[in-house]
């Protein structure tokens, strides 16, 4: 394959259109029939190829340097690439937080010789990095973040247990955001480091979730050093590193479903489905419910297209796109639970070979945590009513408390 | 130079409506049915609004659709109503039609007030049951907006099984014309009455008589959109200024995330709105779709917002002295007057394939 990367003056007409060649030859290798019962292990050995084939035709971290393996690229051709990427079922769930925060977190916070020695193996699928942020104790309020790191010689002493964290399991590297000065108010006392995973004391334990299968990890530190040189900021800076790290991405993509089945797909079950003999498609509560949710899909359509156009002309997007995932996540719940509902109990039936984008019932067992992470339905309603409409932030009781006399 | 002539009139457009539209002169048109702020119209025709999207052929300034929504979006803010969107889609249905080109005219230049009679009782659709037999209508519609002071009314009727559209002169002999007192009295509401009285058809078929009800259901959408604006702003002005137990309610989140709420159905109706407009001036396919999603995303966002409005602001919110309840009043108005929700979702329905492939 040619290098594919950036081409000067391409139009995004034409840039989509190359996008969209490349992404069908690499349909019979990497696809949904390709992956069809494949183990983890042989699926990230088929995602780590895929990653290098992309960095390769530039297509990988699109917006980050070609010297490092990365596209060259504008945020609107890495959004648009995006889009049509999604239309595949492609291995490339592995690499989402490595590539998307780690990596352009250690490219602004680390020296020169570290970045171009960590970056270009992430960028082309070869290691993996995770971001050591949740903790049992700290959710939502990441500030209140307990696992602590204390002064030794040129380094640091870690210990404590971070949890939910993606992809640890198969993580070489990481970031993370760890407590190393209990004496001040929470959001003073946090430092913001990269790490090996490999360091000895690092325990990592996936965690079960409620649909089987996960990519989500406790990891646990037992006195794990790590040297100085390895901090990114300042010491005290954490939390605000690590804000700026959840806001790198200024505008990010979900498809219209959210994971779940199109609402084409639900609309072809209820075709097939019956209510005491009568189609279900022309039940009212079914019409109803299929309605808003079209509504509201082209509402969300349009939010996006708009803020394309803004990104394009080197514009902020505006506030309304991160109603988005809280949209959807709940529409994927409640239309998979009425898809279900129609199925009657066949329902019950979890076919074990199913996936979330194309069976309903996986679709409904899996949804629960996309209304939790990347901001819990809650928080987002908070967020916007504080940063969008300029309502007064909740009552913080422990706000200006020393952390080590929070109660 | 079209937008600059554009934002001359609207910053004419918030000027005027800045100073005319008091909240008690608002008031006084909610006390009597079938009221109408003949002032403020004469004021809108003096500065051309009736004619600004009317094709020019049609002796309108022909600056299309898109030049009208914002100025809706606008009365709709402040919840005045006048006749422009039953006046640009009864002039354009006579334009497609070919037919009275002269009253296509008159409502450009504002002498004639057009009411686009859709409803009947009975039917939340938009399936008529007057009939139109020898040049004749036989039978009676629902009551329609601005009726009560109309010159003309498009009428939706059948020919046999042929649904179409159907001009009438309200002077004409056989037409009843009764007020009747509404929810949202300032909307000239009046039941109109047809004992042979004579019509012109203007469209025939159901998808015309459709897509020119998608076209009038696309424009109220951005009044819709205008109301649910309005009823956020002033509930998070509220919210931000009314203290109980020693904070501002606007502190809480049982009221931080009804805001919340309503800002999304805010964004989605909005989003349907504007994506339907685009459709329509580009003349796309997907039109008809589209201008559904409009008409149920801005419907439910002003419904929910104005409902949440009177809620947000508590015992003041249920007093006539308040805002709040002309949103209330002109939400369900809107909602209703061309063809109820249910309607427009089984349409959705039927048709959603074609939004999955445009």
């Amino acid at each position: 394959m040619n290098d594919m990367s950036t081409q000067a003056n391409e139009s995004l007409g034409d840039y989509v259109a190359r996008a969209r060649a490349w992404l069908d030859a690499m349909e019979p290798r990497f696809g949904h029939e390709a992956r069809k019962g494949l183990t983890v292990d042989q699926d990230l050995a088929l995602a780590r190829e895929y990653q290098r084939l992309k960095s390769e035709a530039g297509y990988a971290c699109i917006t980050l340097p070609r010297a490092l393996g990365g596209g060259g690229g504008s945020e609107i051709q890495k959004i648009l690439f995006g889009q049509e990427e999604f239309k595949h079922d492609f291995p490339t769930t592995y690499f989402t937080v490595s590539q998307g925060m780690p990596i352009p977190m250690l490219l602004r916070y680390a020296d020169k010789e570290t970045s171009q020695r960590l970056a270009p193996p992430a960028i082309r699928g070869e290691t993996i990095w995770c971001q050591l942020f949740s903790e049992p104790s700290a959710g939502s309020d990441l500030a209140a973040v307990r696992t602590r790191a204390t002064r030794d010689g040129d380094g640091w002493r870690i210990d404590g247990q971070k949890l939910w964290t993606t992809w640890a399991q198969y993580a070489d590297y990481a970031i993370a955001v760890v407590r190393t000065d209990p004496t001040v108010p929470k959001h003073a006392g946090l430092t913001f480091f990269w790490l090996d995973m490999k360091s000895p004391g690092i325990t990592v334990k996936p965690v079960r979730k409620l649909a089987g299968e996960s990519e989500i990890n406790e990891v646990f530190f037992d006195n794990v050093y790590v040297p100085d040189s390895q901090r990114m900021g300042d010491v005290g800076a954490g939390f605000r590193v690590a804000i700026e790290t959840l806001m790198i991405e200024r505008y990010s993509v979900a498809d219209d479903a959210c994971g779940g089945p199109t609402l084409n797909e639900f609309a072809k079950l209820a075709a097939n489905s019956r209510i005491n003999g009568r189609a279900a498609i022309d039940d009212g509560q079914v019409r109803r419910a299929l309605a808003e949710a079209i509504v509201e899909r082209q509402g969300l359509r349009s939010i996006h297209r708009r803020a394309l156009s803004a990104i394009a002309e080197g514009k902020e997007p505006g506030p309304e796109g991160s109603i988005r995932k809280l949209r959807l996540a709940r529409r994927r719940q409640a239309m998979g639970e009425l898809a279900m509902d129609l199925m009657g109990a066949e329902g019950m039936l979890l076919e074990p070979e199913g996936t979330s984008t194309l069976d309903h019932v996986w679709s409904w067992m899996d949804v629960p945590g996309a209304r939790i992470a990347g901001g819990t339905d809650e928080i987002l309603r908070n967020t916007i009513a504080e940063k969008v409409l300029g309502l007064p932030q909740d009552y913080r009781p422990d706000k200006k408390v020393p952390f080590n006399q929070i109660g | 130079m079209e937008n600059e002539i554009l934002t001359m009139l609207l910053d004419q457009a918030v000027r005027l409506l800045d100073a005319e539209a008091s909240q008690t002169g608002l008031k006084a048109l909610l006390e009597e049915p079938g009221s109408f702020d003949a002032a403020l119209w004469g004021k809108a025709v003096e500065l051309g609004w009736p004619a600004i999207a009317i094709a020019e052929e049609s002796g309108g300034l022909g600056l299309g659709i898109g030049s009208l929504a914002p100025l809706l979006q606008e009365l709709g803010q402040r919840t005045v109503s006048l006749p422009l969107a039953s006046g640009y889609v009864t002039a354009a249905a006579l334009l497609e039609g070919g037919v009275a080109a002269d009253v296509a005219a008159q409502l450009a230049s504002g002498q004639a007030i057009a009411t686009l009679a859709l409803g009947e009782a009975g039917e939340c659709g938009l399936s008529p049951a007057v009939v139109f037999s020898g040049g004749t209508l036989k039978g009676a519609k629902a009551p329609a907006s601005f009726a009560a002071v109309a010159t003309h009314a498009l009428v939706s009727a059948r020919d046999g099984d042929t649904p179409g559209l159907y001009l009438v002169d309200l002077t004409a002999a056989g037409v009843t014309r009764d007020v009747v007192p509404a929810i949202d009295n300032a909307r000239a509401a009046a039941a109109l009455r047809f004992d042979d009285t004579p019509a012109t058809l203007v469209v025939a078929g159901w998808n015309a008589l459709l897509r020119h009800t998608g076209v009038a259901a696309t424009l109220v959408a951005f009044e819709q959109i205008g109301g649910t604006e309005r009823c956020l702003r002033i509930s998070v002005d509220y919210a931000k200024e009314r203290k109980v137990f020693g904070q501002a309610i606007g502190a809480f989140q049982a009221i931080k995330h009804k805001l919340a709420d309503m800002y999304q159905e805010l964004e989605i109706g909005r989003g349907c709105a504007i994506d339907a407009l685009e459709s329509l001036e580009e003349g796309r396919g997907d039109f008809l779709m589209l201008a559904c999603t409009a008409r149920l995303g801005a419907g439910m966002a002003y419904d929910f917002a104005a409902r949440e409005c009177i809620q947000t602001h508590g015992g003041i919110g249920v007093t006539w002295e308040a805002e709040p309840h002309h949103h209330y009043r002109r939400a369900r108005s809107l909602a209703l007057e061309i063809g109820g929700a249910p309607f427009w979702r089984d349409l959705l329905v039927d048709g959603q394939q074609i939004l999955e492939t445009v």
